[in-house]
């Protein structure tokens, strides 16, 4: 309270000390006066001074606007009238300039007409001032037009301020983002006969889906795709946390075997559901490449699709929960026979739960027919086709869910 | 008719802070410019430009301003509006009288400034 009372004092109190405090304040401040005028542009010189400014004077608008796109002032006081460049005009020049458009603009005349007012306001000027004025409206408006010019400097500086951070934080989620791409498996034969192609468009810098290939040996290959709940930094995080638990030799330490169900039930324990509610759906596929049997099993997860030479496509997932809602639940592993030719997907439902603009969903029915429609191509192009139909059902590129699709065919 | 009566020296301090040393530099810059001013408009009209002569009054009028001078000020005025008009024959029929106020106005800042203002 006694401190309030005191500064209260000193703001409105008149001895030298509370000027010396003002004067300290704007003293970084600039004017610039632009008059062709020298008689009053002396006055206003020299008043400005008196408060404290640092001022700059122009004799004409050309030069004035020079000043100010060189020195950028907190305020320039402008004469209506001048040769050349008139005042408006130099407020239209500055309105435009994206270097200086945020400029303070007095606008200084003989006449001060509502009409004449009106103008130079719709030509750019922040604020108007007579000739005629008395020197304490001068003061006033001055002081008004610096108290705005230092709002708009700090708004400014803090805008660069969060644009900065802003681009730090882009610039270290590209980094991440090129993390998690260097955890996804390269495409190409994965064994003799057996290829793999592979999509993964995330919505936003960094996804928080995840698929890989594991070499149990030389005869079978583990396969994998999970998604965890949401997009963003923390999903990236748990994927990328969940990926190193699915490493071939950690699995085969923790869990002792290469069956996906019992990995799943080991999973699920390992990873529970978190304090905010966020959660990993998972397909786990072993592949007996001398058999061509797929072991297989999912939680909470529909994302697993055969595509049979024939044409014919099956779902192989069955109902199950996601993990992490239920620790003692067991996860089975079932299993079906692939013949040559076949194609099997492991996909998110990111690619088939696109909406379109009016935000009806593209729907399993319509990959299936854009599978169908690439079945003849390389199973890279048929991933292509894919997700170039579902990008177009969507009407742009930007994908609002997560997509990863991992294909492997058996050589027909 | 006296000094304060042609400008008031009371009002143009009033103008400056009562900042002497400041009155009297904007005093001995309007001793150099108005008379340059008054030229300009008389050029303009011999070439019957009310348009430039309008704007010369202009500016000299910013400068009487600065002085409190009614009398200058209203002619000043008056040639700046005849001149933007177009009114070469009004703009014509002022400037003598313009020409006489500006010059009772220089002579009384010039005796001003002799007396020393401060006293």
């Amino acid at each position: 309270m006694g401190q309030d009372m005191t500064r209260e004092a000193s703001e409105s109190g008149t001895n030298d000390a509370s000027r010396t405090t003002l004067h300290a304040v704007v003293a970084q401040q600039t004017a610039l006066i632009v008059d062709d005028e020298p008689v009053s542009r002396a006055g206003m010189a020299a008043r400005l001074k008196r408060l404290g400014y640092r001022v700059l004077q122009a004799g004409d608008g050309k030069a004035g606007l020079e000043l100010l796109r060189r020195e950028r002032p907190d305020l320039t006081i402008l004469d209506w009238m001048m040769p050349e460049l008139d005042g408006p005009s130099v407020c239209e020049l500055v309105r435009r300039d994206p270097e200086v458009f945020s400029s303070q603009i007095i606008l200084m005349t003989g006449h001060d007409q509502p009409e004449q007012i009106a103008e130079g306001l719709a030509r750019g000027a922040d604020d108007f001032l007579s000739k005629a004025a008395s020197p304490q409206e001068i003061t006033a408006r001055v002081q008004a037009g610096m108290r705005a010019a230092g709002l708009i400097r700090r708004l400014e500086h803090a805008t660069d301020e969060i644009r900065r951070k802003q681009e730090a934080i882009e610039r270290e989620l590209q980094s991440a983002a090129r993390y998690v791409v260097s955890l996804l498996p390269a495409p190409g034969l994965l064994l003799p006969g057996l290829e793999m192609a592979s999509a993964y468009r995330p919505s936003s810098a960094l996804g928080g889906d995840l698929f890989n290939v594991l070499r149990w040996d030389e005869h079978s290959l583990g396969l994998y795709l999970l998604d965890a709940s949401g997009h963003g930094v923390s999903p990236a995080l748990r994927s990328a946390s969940f990926s190193t638990f699915l490493r071939d030799d950690n699995l085969l330490h923790r869990v002792g075997s290469s069956d996906p169900g019992a990995i799943l039930t080991e999973a699920n324990r390992q990873f529970p559901l978190t304090e905010n509610g966020s959660y990993f759906t998972i397909v786990f596929a072993r592949l007996d490449i001398r058999t061509h049997t797929l072991f297989y099993a999912t939680a909470g997860h529909n994302g697993l699709l055969l595509h049979r030479r024939s044409g014919e496509i099956c779902y192989l997932a069955q109902p199950s929960l996601p993990l992490g809602f239920d620790a003692g639940n067991v996860y089975h592993t079932a299993d079906t026979q692939l013949s040559p030719g076949d194609r099997l997907y492991l996909m998110s439902d990111g690619l088939y739960e696109v909406p379109s603009p009016t935000g009806e969903l593209w729907g399993q029915a319509r990959l299936e027919t854009s599978l169908r429609e690439a079945a003849a191509k390389p199973l890279a192009d048929a991933l292509s086709h894919a997700i170039g139909a579902a990008e177009q059902w969507l009407g742009h590129q930007q994908f609002p869910d997560d997509i990863a699709v991992m294909g492997i065919e058996l050589a027909g | 008719m006296s000094n304060e009566q042609i400008f008031s020296l009371t009002e143009a301090l009033a103008r400056t802070d009562q900042d002497v040393e400041l009155f009297q530099t904007l005093a001995e810059l309007f001793l150099e410019h108005g008379p340059k001013d008054m030229d300009e408009i008389k050029t303009a009209l011999d070439a019957r430009d009310a348009a430039a002569a309008g704007r010369s009054a202009h500016r000299l009028k910013g400068a009487v301003l600065q002085f409190c001078a009614p009398a200058a000020l209203e002619a000043a005025m008056r040639m700046e509006e005849a001149g933007k008009a177009g009114d070469v024959a009004a703009a014509a029929g002022l400037c003598g009288k313009l020409e006489s106020e500006l010059s009772r106005l220089l002579d009384a800042l010039r005796q001003a400034m002799d007396k020393g203002l401060a006293a």
